[in-house]
């Protein structure tokens, strides 16, 4: 293995370092906006749970990444990194709320369709239909959440105080889990394309813990997305605050837990294989964004208020964000392949 | 992370306890005004009356102790971070309450007004209303921080006292400047009128406020 690796790496590297910047966000932001927690406590443990996350369970998701695109050279999924990150970068600089998955996904069509391999449109259909159900499965749960928690505060009488200790070692806990769901499900939009092109080789720890070849992959990964977690992620809060609808801890919580709840359903290979064996529906293990499912949240919990908390016309740029993402991608990577095989003679497939 | 846990818990169940203690503090004021007043116009300034002075000035040194242990505790333990500034804006106007039942008590004492004894019990019937009043307010109060849904109750009460008390104090001094009393002792008896009904007064803008602390407080 020679550093040309860690060059070609390095796209992917920066998605995770602006995932970790973007999409901590979501996960610790309103709990950190409104001094409920530490910004430093919630970094640590967020980071401590997307390693873990994207070790232990990032491998479902990244399997049906590889099935839609087997990218099958360094350079190939170098570019298909940086095309995505490229269209996040000017998405995010023109005001649009925009998901990793779908700029990966645009990328990664980009790359079928400049190699000529064919694309599997079962798997593709797959993958955009979670676009839809993501967002709408979080909004789901977190209506029922919010009005189990409304009843249940309502018939309690807890104590204001008591409420706000609950609420804070709840809000830990939700990130944890919030940080663990978006670890074993967003790796694959970081470090998927490099998992058929990756020389790493896995190793044991001291103690007989032993990482295979793509868990030292996804291990780089998640510490990119660390890295984007303790440099940024702060600064992302203070700058994005509440702009989709003003929220309470008790909300922020609500809408955390529905993001790691679904986030966690399209990745776990347990979950699934489980309700499989007992014939029930699951869904599939594909990454998605957690930026969608948490606009699903706050939606539906805004609808459940009546909806006139809500900042309608943002939703309308996000939504046009979601429609233009994974198109931009696709078209500037095919184009930066183009570049790179034709002006820098490097091999973009095989 | 357990002790931390252990700690916030028992750190938050006292300031819970203070809380509490300072709507006490609410309740033992507006009952022992009430009985004041009552023996201040039927001895005037007598020892009994002294005592029972010196007792409401007790009961508010107390409240202001509790309230400024309240608010250091709020801050220094960072607690309620998104509705700190409502709590304390809350404590502060029941502590406003609570200095006025003394200070009216106070004035009582040094002024000595001479009340004829027809308006007795149409003063009291007055102070009565107020204490009520008060003491809707006060279990307003202690309703937003345990039971939200009872808070309506107890406000659409304070309004209703409130509401009364005016037309009480309205019709009192009507009767008063109708009468063939000296105009100086006319203006002091209506000022201690005035004085007394603004308690309810008092009592009915922090409910209106309470009101808007609860949409924001509930979730």
């Amino acid at each position: 293995m020679d550093l040309s690796f860690f060059i070609y790496l390095s796209s992917g590297l920066f998605l995770g370092w602006s995932l970790g910047a973007n999409d901590a966000a979501n996960i610790f932001g309103t709990a950190v906006g409104t001094k409920m927690l530490r910004f430093k406590t919630a970094a640590f443990i967020a980071s401590l749970f997307v390693i873990l996350g994207a070790v232990y369970t990032g491998t479902g998701a990244s399997r049906t990444l590889g099935e839609l695109g087997n990218v099958n050279t360094l350079a190939g999924a170098f570019m298909t990194a940086l095309a995505a990150a490229i269209s996040i970068y000017w998405m995010v600089k023109a005001g649009i709320l925009v998901s990793t998955s779908q700029a990966i996904v645009g990328a990664i069509i980009g790359w079928n369709f400049y190699s000529g391999k064919e694309t599997d449109y079962s798997i593709l259909s797959q993958i955009v239909s979670t676009w839809v159900v993501c967002p709408i499965l979080s909004g789901c749960i977190a209506v029922i959440l919010y009005i189990a928690i409304k009843t249940f505060l309502r018939h309690s009488h807890v104590h204001l105080l008591r409420q706000d200790c609950y609420t804070r070692l709840g809000l830990i806990l939700a990130a944890a889990f919030g940080a663990y769901a978006l670890g074993a499900n967003n790796i694959a939009n970081v470090m998927g394309v490099f998992v058929d092109s990756s020389p790493l080789k896995g190793f044991s720890l001291p103690g007989g813990l032993t990482l295979n070849d793509t868990q030292v992959l996804f291990l780089i990964g998640a510490l990119s997305i660390c890295i984007g977690i303790f440099t940024y992620s702060h600064k992302v809060i203070n700058t994005v605050g509440n702009n989709l609808m003003k929220m309470s801890p008790m909300i922020a919580w609500i809408v955390v837990v529905s993001q790691g709840i679904v986030l966690f359903m399209f990745a776990s290979s347990a979950l699934k294989n489980f309700l499989d064996s007992y014939s029930l529906p699951s869904l599939p293990l594909v990454p998605v964004s957690s930026s969608q499912a948490v606009i699903g949240a706050v939606l539906g919990i805004g609808l459940a208020k009546g909806g006139h908390t809500i900042h309608w016309p943002l939703i309308g740029r996000i939504i046009f964000g979601w429609l233009t993402t994974p198109i931009m991608a696709a078209l500037l990577c095919y184009i930066s392949l183009f570049f790179l095989q034709n002006v820098f003679n490097q091999v973009v497939y095989q | 992370m357990f002790h931390i846990s252990v700690s916030l818990f028992s750190q938050t169940k006292a300031l819970e306890s203070k809380i509490d203690l300072f709507h006490d503090k609410l309740l033992d004021i507006a009952m022992t005004f009430k009985k004041a007043i009552q023996v201040f116009l039927s001895e005037g300034r007598s020892e009994n009356y002294k005592k029972t002075s010196k007792h409401i000035k007790q009961i508010e040194h107390d409240a202001d102790c509790l309230r400024r242990d309240i608010e250091s505790k709020l801050y220094t333990q960072n607690l309620i971070p998104d509705l700190r500034a409502d709590v304390l804006q809350l404590v502060e106007n029941l502590d406003r309450v609570i200095n006025r039942f003394d200070e009216v008590t106070y004035k009582f004492f040094i002024e000595r007004p001479e009340i004829p004894s027809e308006y007795h019990s149409r003063i009291i019937e007055l102070c009565d209303l107020t204490a009520t009043c008060a003491e809707n307010m006060g279990k307003a109060s202690r309703a937003f921080f345990r039971d939200l849904s009872s808070v309506r109750d107890y406000s659409q009460k304070v309004y209703f006292i409130e509401h009364e008390s005016d037309l009480s104090s309205g019709h009192l001094r009507n009767a008063i400047f109708d009468s063939d009393l000296p105009l100086a002792n006319k203006i002091q008896i209506s000022d201690f009128i005035n004085e007394i009904a603004d308690i309810a007064d008092l009592a009915e803008d922090f409910i209106d406020e309470l009101l808007i602390f609860t949409i924001k407080r509930d979730i």
